[in-house]
C-alpha cells in the first residue's frame, strides 16, 4: 500500500451539466400526431367543399365514424403487440373468433347483449393468450406463430359456423342490437340538450379501449414494461422484467381488442358470420403505423392509432364520393402511407444530425 | 524483404466521445506474417475495420503498394486485396463449400451462375492450402475449424495479398490450431502477408515475423521485427507502465464478515465445473480471464439464464436457486451491470428518465400500477446528479448519450433499486480515460459504502486499481486467486502466468464436449 493519489469524486463532480431543458427542441412540424390532426381536419373540410354530401350527417359521416371507431379499435390491438416488438397477423380471424362467441351466446344461450360481448371478449382473450403462450414457449417468432394462428383459426371459425347454423350466420339478435348498430349521441338527451349526430353510440367502446390503454402506456408500471420489452428484450430481461410475461400479456390484450373489434363490426353489419374480420389485417397495420407507433416496438401512440384510421377512413370516403375508381383509390392511400412513414423518418434524421451536430 | 504491400499512415478514427485510432501506422510486407496486439479496446477491430473498407478513416493515408487508396466498402477492399476472416463466421451455411468460397465473383456464364465450373478453383484454392474438403459439402456440415479454412480459402479465390486473421485460434483446439499455423506458413510462401491478430503470445512468438502493439487507439509499437522483444516487453507495451493503475486510497474489507455472495462447487450447463468463489461486504472481488473463459456466462448462470447444475450458491448464506433476473432483483437485490452495453444494457431508443427507473416501477407504482411521471423524474434526477452524467434532458434517448455516460445511465438502474450485491461487467470497455476513471471513483465509493462487487474484467490494470481479490478464471474454471498487493508490474505477471500454465496444456474440457 503505497500514498493514495486521488480523492474519490474530485474532478467529475465540477464538470456535471444539471439536466435542464432539452437544449435543442426539434421543430413543431415534424410531430406526427400534430400532422395527421392538421391532415385530417384539412382533408375533411376539402372534400366537403368539393363535394357537400361528404358532410350529410346521416349517409355519410355516421358510418364513416362507426367504421373508423371499428378500425381503430383493430388499429389498437395490432398496437398492443407492435409494442413489444411483435406482430398479430391473425387479428382479423380473432374479431371473427370473438365474434363468433357472442353470436353463439345469443343464439343458443338467448343471452342479453353484455353478457355476450363479454363472452366475446374472453374468447378472443384466451385466444390471444394462447398464440403468446405460444410464442414464449418454443421461440418462433410472433410472424410465424399468427401466420399459423390464422389459418388455423380461419378453418376452425367457418367449421363452426356451418356446423352450428343454417345459414353461416347467427342472426337472433338480443335487444338493444338494433339501437346500438344505429343510435347516435343524438338519441342521448340531457334535458333539452342532445349529442352529435355524427357520434355512433358503437364508439363508446373506441373511446374506452383509447382510455384504457392511453392511461396504459402512459402512467403504469406494466405499460412501461411492456415498451422496454419491445425496445430491447434482451436488456429488460437482464433489467429485471418478466418479457415472457409481457409478451403474452400483450397478445391477450391484442385478442381481447380484436375480439371487441370484431363484436363491433358484427353489430355495425347486423349479423354475425365467419367473414367479419377479412379486411382487418392491412387496416391494423395502417393505422398503428401511420399514428407513429414503430414496427420495432418500444414506442407507441394510441391517439395516433386513432388519427391514423381517421385519416385512412378520410380519404377514402371521400375520393370515394368524389367517383374515384376503387383501384386509383388503393394508388392514392399507397402515396399517403408512403409520405407519413417518410415524415417519420425524416423526423429521425433531423434529430439524429441535430445530436451528431452538438457532440 | 522490402516489399511493402500495405503502408497505412497516422490513421484517425473518432467516435462520438472516443477516439478509437489515433494516429495509427501499420506496414505490411509481402511473406510476413505479423502480429497485431492489444488489450481489448485499443483500437484492433477498429483498425482491421478501416483496413476492410467497413470504416472510412477521418484522417491518414492508405498506401497500397505505394498508391492510395480509400477502401469505402468490404467490398472494394475485397477488390484492392485485402482480405480479412473475422471471429465470427461469415459462411453462407446453406451453401456448398465451393459456392462459399466463390461468392464474391462466381464463375458465370451468360449471366448464369456456372456450378459446374465452379469446383475447379475452389478445389485449386483448397488444394493450395493443402486441405482435403469435399467441394459439394455444405458448410453448415463442416466444424468450426473446418469452415475458418474454408474462410481462408475464400480470401485465397480472391488473390488477397493481405489477408488479416482476427482472432483465429479462440475456438480451435490445439491440433486444430496447429493445422491453421500450417496453413498460415504456405501463404506466407507464397508471398501472402497475413496480419495475425490474437491474445495468445506464445502463438504470436510461435508464427509471426513482425509486430504492431496498440494501446489507446495509438501504435506503441509499429512494425517492428518480433525477434527484438521479448513475450515481457510486449505485455508491458499492450498494458503501458504510465497508465497501469490508478492508486486508490487504502478501503478496510472486513475478512471476518460473512459473505453476500457464495459459490460453492458450482457447475453449470454451460460448462463451468467446481467454481468456488466468495464475496463479502464491501469487497471487490475481481474475476479476471481472457475473452471466452466464461465469466459473464457464469454470472447468466448464476441469474436464471443457463442451468446450475451443480454445487450451491449462496446468498447471505441461504442456498438459492435463483429462477430469473427479475427474481435476482427484487428477492435477492442483486444488479448485473452488464458487457454488452448497447445489447443488454441500455433501452437506446428510450429517454434517460425510464432506463434509470426501470428497476424501481414497482416500488414506486400505486394502485393500477400507477407511476407518477414527477416521482420518476426525481429518482431520475437525482442519480443523474449523483453520478454526474451528462445529458440535454431526461426525456432525450440513451441512444444519443456518449459510450461513457451511457454505461452511467446503465449502472444508474441499480443504483436507483438499492442493490445489495453488484456484479460489474467489463465497465469500461470503450469508455474514454477520463470517464473510465470517473467510473473507478464511482465503484471505489460504493464498496467503502459496503456495497459488496463482483468485477469483471479483462483490464489488468483496473484489475488492480480496484479488486481487492483478483480470481482468475479460464475455460469456464477458476485457476487460482491473487491478493492485490496493488503493484500493477507483480499483479500482471502473475496473474497472466496462472493463466499462460493453463492455456497451453492439453485439450481443454470444452471441446471435448463440442
Amino acid at each position: 500500500m503505497t500514498t493514495p493519489v486521488i480523492p474519490p469524486g474530485s474532478d467529475t463532480r465540477s464538470t456535471r451539466a444539471t439536466p435542464s431543458r432539452p437544449a435543442h427542441r426539434l421543430p413543431f412540424w415534424v410531430n406526427q400526431r400534430l400532422g395527421l390532426l392538421v391532415l385530417v381536419v384539412g382533408l375533411s373540410a376539402l372534400f366537403g367543399v368539393v363535394q357537400p354530401t361528404f358532410l350529410d350527417e346521416r349517409l355519410v359521416l355516421f358510418p364513416l365514424v362507426r367504421d373508423v371507431s371499428t378500425l381503430t379499435v383493430v388499429a389498437l390491438a395490432q398496437m398492443v403487440v407492435l409494442s413489444v416488438g411483435h406482430m398479430n397477423l391473425a387479428v382479423g380471424r380473432m374479431a371473427a373468433f370473438g365474434a363468433l362467441f357472442a353470436g353463439l351466446g345469443y343464439d343458443r344461450l338467448g343471452l342479453p347483449l353484455p353478457l355476450g360481448l363479454l363472452l366475446c371478449l374472453c374468447a378472443g382473450a384466451a385466444i390471444g393468450a394462447l398464440t403468446g403462450w405460444i410464442i414464449t414457449r418454443t421461440g418462433v417468432s410472433s410472424f410465424v406463430v399468427t401466420l399459423a394462428m390464422d389459418f388455423a383459426l380461419l378453418g376452425l371459425v367457418s367449421l363452426l359456423y356451418s356446423a352450428l347454423t343454417e345459414n353461416a350466420a347467427f342472426t337472433t339478435k338480443p335487444s338493444g342490437l338494433a339501437e346500438l348498430r344505429s343510435y347516435s349521441l343524438a338519441d342521448i338527451c340531457v334535458g333539452p340538450v342532445c349529442g352529435s349526430p355524427v357520434i355512433p353510440q358503437l364508439a363508446q367502446f373506441t373511446v374506452l379501449a383509447l382510455l384504457g390503454l392511453g392511461f396504459l402506456y402512459g402512467a403504469t408500471r406494466i405499460g412501461r414494461e411492456l415498451l422496454l420489452t419491445g425496445a430491447n428484450p434482451a436488456a429488460a430481461e437482464l433489467s429485471g422484467i418478466p418479457t415472457g410475461r409481457r409478451v403474452i400479456l400483450a397478445h391477450t390484450l391484442s385478442g381481447l381488442l380484436a375480439a371487441l373489434a370484431g363484436f363491433m363490426a358484427a353489430v355495425s353489419t347486423g349479423t354475425f358470420r365467419a367473414s367479419i374480420g377479412d379486411d382487418f389485417m392491412l387496416p391494423s397495420f395502417l393505422g398503428s403505423v401511420l399514428g407513429g407507433t414503430l414496427l420495432t416496438g418500444g414506442v407507441v401512440s394510441v391517439v395516433g392509432a386513432l388519427l391514423g384510421t381517421a385519416l385512412v377512413g378520410v380519404i377514402r370516403k371521400g375520393l370515394d364520393l368524389l367517383g374515384v375508381g376503387l383501384e386509383s383509390l388503393n394508388v392514392y392511400l399507397g402515396c399517403v402511407l408512403l409520405l407519413a412513414l417518410s415524415a417519420d423518418r425524416v423526423r429521425t434524421v433531423v434529430s439524429h444530425r441535430k445530436v451528431v451536430r452538438s457532440t | 524483404m522490402s516489399d511493402v504491400l500495405l503502408d497505412c499512415q497516422a490513421i484517425v478514427k473518432v467516435f462520438p466521445g472516443v477516439r478509437a485510432l489515433d494516429g495509427v501506422g501499420l506496414r505490411l510486407t509481402a511473406g510476413s506474417v505479423h502480429a497485431l496486439l492489444g488489450e481489448n479496446g485499443a483500437g484492433k477491430s477498429t483498425l482491421i475495420k478501416v483496413l476492410t473498407g467497413v470504416h472510412t478513416p477521418d484522417s491518414g493515408r492508405l498506401l497500397w503498394c505505394g498508391r492510395e487508396v480509400r477502401p469505402r466498402s468490404p467490398l472494394e477492399a475485397t477488390r484492392t486485396g485485402i482480405g480479412v476472416v473475422h471471429q465470427e463466421r461469415n459462411l453462407i451455411p446453406g451453401f456448398s463449400v465451393a459456392e462459399n468460397i466463390t461468392l464474391q465473383s462466381p464463375p458465370s456464364h451468360r449471366g448464369l451462375i456456372d456450378r459446374a465450373a465452379m469446383t475447379d478453383p475452389a478445389l485449386r484454392c483448397l488444394g493450395e492450402l493443402g486441405l482435403d474438403l469435399d467441394p459439394d459439402r455444405p458448410v453448415r456440415e463442416l466444424s468450426v475449424a473446418q469452415q475458418q479454412l474454408v474462410e481462408i480459402a475464400k480470401a485465397l479465390y480472391t488473390e488477397s495479398r493481405v489477408l488479416l486473421l482476427d482472432e483465429p485460434t479462440a475456438s480451435l483446439s490445439p491440433r486444430e490450431a496447429e493445422r491453421l499455423f500450417e496453413v498460415v506458413r504456405r501463404l506466407k510462401a507464397r508471398g501472402t502477408c497475413v496480419v495475425f491478430v490474437s491474445h495468445k503470445l506464445e502463438e504470436v512468438f510461435a508464427i509471426c515475423d513482425t509486430v504492431t502493439v496498440l494501446r489507446d487507439g495509438a501504435s506503441v509499437l509499429e512494425s517492428s521485427p518480433l525477434a527484438e522483444h521479448t513475450q515481457d516487453d510486449v505485455v508491458g507495451l499492450m498494458v503501458g507502465r504510465a497508465h497501469a493503475a490508478t492508486e486508490m486510497r487504502p478501503r478496510e474489507v472486513d475478512t471476518s464478515a460473512p459473505p453476500v455472495l457464495s459459490f460453492d462447487g458450482v457447475s453449470t450447463a454451460a460448462g463451468h465445473r467446481d467454481i468456488s468463489l466468495d464475496v463479502r461486504p464491501g469487497e471487490i472481488v475481481g474475476l479476471y480471464g481472457l475473452v471466452g473463459a466464461g465469466r459473464s456466462e457464469l454470472v447468466k448462470a448464476m441469474l436464471g439464464l443457463d442451468r446450475v447444475t451443480g454445487g450451491e450458491i449462496r446468498v447471505h448464506g441461504e442456498p438459492v436457486r435463483i429462477a430469473s433476473p427479475r427474481q435476482a432483483l427484487h428477492r435477492f437485490g442483486i444488479g448485473y451491470l452488464t458487457e454488452n452495453r448497447k445489447e443488454e444494457g441500455v433501452f437506446l431508443d428510450q429517454p434517460i428518465a425510464r432506463n434509470i427507473t426501470v428497476t424501481v416501477w414497482k416500488r414506486l407504482a400505486k394502485a393500477l400500477g400507477f407511476v407518477s411521471a414527477r416521482e420518476e423524474r426525481d429518482v431520475a434526477h437525482d442519480l443523474v446528479e449523483r453520478l454526474g452524467i451528462r445529458i440535454a434532458g431526461l426525456e432525450r434517448h440513451a441512444g444519443e448519450l456518449s459510450g461513457g455516460n451511457q454505461q452511467k445511465v446503465s449502472l444508474a438502474k441499480w443504483l436507483a433499486a438499492d442493490t445489495r450485491l453488484l456484479i460489474v461487467d467489463e465497465p469500461t470497455v470503450g469508455v474514454d480515460v477520463r470517464t473510465k476513471h470517473a467510473f473507478h471513483e464511482l465503484i471505489w465509493e460504493l464498496a467503502r459504502d459496503g456495497l459488496p462487487i463482483l468485477l469483471i474484467s479483462s483490464d489488468l490494470a483496473e484489475m488492480v486499481t480496484l479488486a481487492d481479490r483478483v480470481v482468475v478464471m479460464a475455460d469456464h474454471r477458476i485457476r487460482g486467486e491473487v491478493d492485490n498487493d496493488r503493484d500493477y508490474e507483480r499483479m500482471s505477471g502473475r496473474i497472466i502466468r496462472i493463466i499462460h500454465d493453463r492455456a497451453t496444456s492439453a485439450v481443454r474440457p470444452r471441446e471435448v464436449e463440442a
